[in-house]
């Protein structure tokens, strides 16, 4: 599951202490916020299929109109005002859905994926995956950052008395013999 | 130099300017960060030349092919320690420098592109922290070595990669003391990495051991005996995990890319996307920042505790087995490469760490950035258009033979399936795979792992074969032993890549396979000497289902001869050879591919007046014992000629001579093999008069024996 707002850049969520998130009927998380309670949709992983309503053992004429169904429904400009973000998402995740099953290499790759029970990672847009790959990185960069200062604090310690693997017995051998 | 010869002034029409620039856009990549006013001189002599090919010469056109792209700062640089002064700005114009430089060099010598440019940066950064070559970096299989290369002081010999009397294609520690293993089959550094670290520690002296390594070459096991005793050991030293979700050989089917094989893969994939699980812990480190005080230290327990639980599984795999893990990083920034490089450098005592990286294979090219392949693998190219110079032949290799050959096969018999290990387009598995998508098996690079399942297969009444190259089965032997010859179990194995290989050199060198093969009790070992008998062996193999069998193919493409109606094979007679040409005194007895040099000596022997006999053994076991028989009694001299090391053919047909009394007369024995010596890489014509296996040395051979040396002298002249 992944955290995706188009609402506010730095959304304050407040995890509740005990984690029994309501569910909604399409199978999505909504996470109240306290701050300004907005509802804000962290949705379940849908398949490309669940998302376009179709069956799995389509044909492309099929794929294509679902789509169009799909689109026409949750386009901004046609969307009820209260809800334009939510369905701005969800046509974005449609169209990703209809490029990608509509492309009878990527729909393969897809469907590979799936039956391996990878969809949450896959994308089959190269932009969409740099532009996801981007903001990884951003995240990268801190989780590494915390892993070095993990290790040099963990390594204040690591060749104490009780630590007797072979490379610490040597450490302490080198270190006595230098000193 | 010629580019002063076309100084234009620098101030230019703007339209024009972006006419070039559409023109050449790869052009104008490579000049990214070069002074302007050289970029536009330099755009105009493009056009220039290019309007002048037209009606120019050969030797006109030829010049635009040598342009060595500029490299200043790269230009100063002949061994790491040059790189120590420069900034982080001028290491990252160095990179795109190495990676011109790489490209340029590949596209004039042919080599390994897309592994080498995945790992530019990673190089420049290792380079720049670390001091080799007191500091041990090694290359995993090596073929990524060439940004390495460049900067350790081979820069000039560059374009004499793969070629004879060149520079390796792989890390070789006679070729520099900056290459401190040898590698060329994968998987073998982190053992080499720890081996060197102990030894380190045993000799009490004080230096960094970096193990680069594949997310490929981490599918075998090796890596994890590695891992295992290292995180045992708790040994200083460095595993940086170069993952480009590349495994395969190509990492692709015949009809575009795929995702990489192996359970391995997925679990580095979601490594790299853990984005909640980080969130999570921000969150709670959010939260007791404001708390404060003594919540720090609860907060840094349950950090610890939310490490392993929650920080992904492909983490905690490397965790638990002692391996630190930090990562993933982005591979191709080299200011987060060497702040990382710097801080696990100068912390004390470390034990093993392992930096996952994450890098893109055949990165700043962008024609190997979209091919399904990335360029792995290339011939010599045109950099600006990608375009390869791939000779054209008249007939096809022997690897795609094999596999019409098996998909024919496996037609007729629904039995019959393939494995092979992450070699699917050097194997010609990719053929198969698509014509048969269930019954082809890619175990990724675990060729031990392969026969074994393998022998699994054909306990259930399969009929497996497994395409592995005849110097990877080496890494398979007991398998083959234990496993599927002591059971007698019906696997066949395709040895491609027999014999001499060309430009890889000795690590893929296929010598040792009739060897190690032959002696063993229930195998049936044959070589077809050309391609219409490997269609006819490959039917063999496949009616063979009581026992194991194998047979070799040497690297190349077929000789030209009619093949077999809808590539079905015929099978032979076990333990049948045949006599190609009839002849008198001296009886030439070839095996595999050596019968072509044989009859192309017997033709070189006739132009001179002697008529020998030449015979296709075919069978090494169990051998052709009549056709032995009648040789040895119709001639004086009767020489068995093979591409392989001692201990092969030639070994048991003698056995067999011995054994029957056909010694104790007048007979002369001699064989022909490899020598007693690794043939250094080169071309393939080289390395076989460098072995003395060329038609001109067998020739001589007989004269030699026959006792006309003369003949002999004139021969090897």
């Amino acid at each position: 599951m992944y955290l995706r707002t188009t609402i506010d850049p730095n959304p304050r969520v407040f995890f509740p202490s005990n984690p029994q998130f309501p569910r909604t009927q399409n199978g999505s998380l909504r996470v109240y916020s306290k701050l300004n309670n907005n509802v804000i949709e962290i949705s379940e992983t849908k398949s490309f299929y669940e998302l376009l309503g179709i069956p799995e053992t389509v044909s492309l004429f099929e794929i294509k109109q679902a789509y169009k169904q799909q689109a026409r429904k949750y386009h901004p400009d046609v969307s009820p005002p209260g809800r334009v973000e939510e369905y701005t998402e969800r046509f974005i995740r449609v169209q990703e859905a209809y490029e990608t099953l509509s492309d009878p290499k990527t729909r393969d790759m897809y469907d590979k994926h799936m039956s391996k029970g990878l969809h949450f990672a896959f994308s089959a847009r190269r932009r969409c995956q740099n532009d996801e790959s981007m903001e990884d990185k951003g995240e990268w960069k801190n989780r590494w950052q915390s892993q070095l200062s993990e290790l040099k604090r963990r390594n204040m310690h690591k060749d104490s008395g009780n630590n007797m693997s072979w490379g610490a017995r040597m450490r302490r051998q080198r270190n006595e013999a230098s000193s | 130099m010629a580019l002063c010869a076309y100084a234009f002034p620098g101030i230019l029409n703007r339209t024009v300017v972006s006419d070039l620039s559409k023109q050449s856009p790869f052009l104008s990549e490579w000049f990214n960060g070069t002074d302007l006013q050289f970029q536009f001189q330099h755009k105009l002599t493009q056009v220039k030349k290019r309007s002048r090919v037209v009606q120019a010469s050969l030797s006109e056109s030829g010049e635009y092919y040598t342009q060595r792209p500029p490299t200043p700062i790269l230009d100063t640089i002949n061994y790491p320690i040059h790189m120590k002064n420069l900034s982080l700005k001028e290491l990252k114009q160095l990179a795109d420098e190495v990676r011109s430089d790489t490209i340029f060099n590949v596209s004039k010598a042919g080599g390994h592109l897309g592994s080498s440019l995945g790992v530019v940066e990673l190089t420049v950064a290792l380079h720049y922290v670390f001091n080799a070559p007191q500091d041990r970096i090694l290359w995993d299989v090596g073929h990524q070595s060439y940004p390495h290369k460049i900067l350790t002081g081979r820069r000039e010999k560059m374009s004499t990669l793969r070629q004879t009397n060149g520079l390796a294609g792989f890390t070789k520690r006679s070729e520099s003391e900056y290459d401190c293993f040898g590698t060329g089959h994968s998987s073998t550094t982190i053992s080499a990495g720890l081996g060197m670290a102990v030894g380190r520690d045993l000799k009490g002296r004080n230096s960094n051991v970096i193990a680069v390594i594949g997310d490929g070459a981490m599918t075998a096991g090796q890596a994890y005996e590695a891992m295992n005793n290292a995180g045992y050991l708790d040994s200083d030293m460095i595993v940086i995990l170069n993952d480009n979700r590349q495994v395969s050989l190509p990492t692709a089917t015949l009809d575009g890319p795929v995702a990489p094989v192996g359970a391995l893969s997925s679990a580095l994939s979601r490594l790299q996307s853990n984005r909640p699980l980080r969130e999570l812990r921000e969150v709670a480190k959010g939260v007791t920042k404001q708390i404060g005080g003594p919540m720090h230290e609860l907060a840094a327990k349950v950090d610890e505790y939310a490490r392993g639980m929650i920080s992904g599984s492909g983490s905690t795999l490397f965790e638990e087995l002692g391996l630190y893990y930090i990562g993933p990083v982005d591979g191709h920034s080299i200011d987060d490469l060497i702040s990382i490089l710097k801080e696990v450098r100068s912390t004390k005592t470390t034990g093993p760490v392992l930096i996952h990286v994450v890098t893109e294979k055949g990165r700043g090219y962008p024609y190997a950035e979209r091919a399904a392949d990335k360029y792995h693998g290339v011939a010599k190219f045109d950099p600006a258009t990608g375009k390869q110079f791939k000779a054209s032949a008249k007939t096809q290799s022997y690897t795609t033979y094999f596999a019409e050959a098996l998909i024919a096969e496996a037609e007729a018999d629904k039995d019959i399936v393939a494995i092979h290990a992450a070699m699917g387009g050097g194997t010609g598995m990719n053929l198969f795979l698509r014509r048969f998508p269930t019954r082809c098996f890619d175990v990724g690079i675990a060729e031990q792992h392969a026969v074994t399942f393998a022998a699994g297969l054909a306990c259930e009444g399969l009929k497996p074969f497994c395409a592995i190259y005849s110097s990877f089965m080496q890494r398979a032997y007991d398998q083959v032993v234990h496993d599927v010859d002591l059971q007698k179990l019906p696997v066949g194995f395709a040895m491609d890549r027999a014999g001499l290989v060309g430009a890889d050199g000795p690590t893929h060198c296929g010598a040792f396979d009739v060897t190690f093969m032959a002696c063993l009790p229930n195998m049936v070992v044959m070589a077809p000497s050309d391609e219409a008998e490997l269609f006819h062996m490959v039917a063999t193999a496949a009616a063979i289902d009581d026992r194991p069998s194998c047979f070799r193919y040497p690297r190349g493409n077929g000789i030209g001869v009619e093949l077999p109606v809808g590539n079905k094979g015929t099978p032979l007679e076990v333990g049948k050879g045949r006599i190609l040409v009839e002849g008198e005194r001296v009886a030439l007895l070839g095996y595999g591919s050596a019968v072509q040099s044989c009859l192309a000596a017997a033709a070189v022997l006739e132009s001179r007046g002697l008529q020998v006999t030449v015979a296709d053994a075919r069978f090494c076991k169990p051998l052709d014992r009549a056709l032995i028989k009648s040789l040895a009694k119709s001639h004086e001299v009767l020489i068995t000629v093979e591409e392989g090391s001692i201990g092969g053919f030639g070994s048991h047909v003698v056995q067999f001579m011995a054994l029957d009394g056909l010694l104790d007369g007048k007979l002369k024995w001699r064989p022909i093999v490899l020598p007693d010596r690794y043939i250094d890489h080169g071309s393939p014509a080289d390395q076989l008069a460098e072995a003395g296996l060329t038609p001109s040395s067998i020739a001589a051979t007989v004269f030699n024996i026959l006792g006309q040396t003369r003949e002999a002298l004139e021969i090897m002249t």
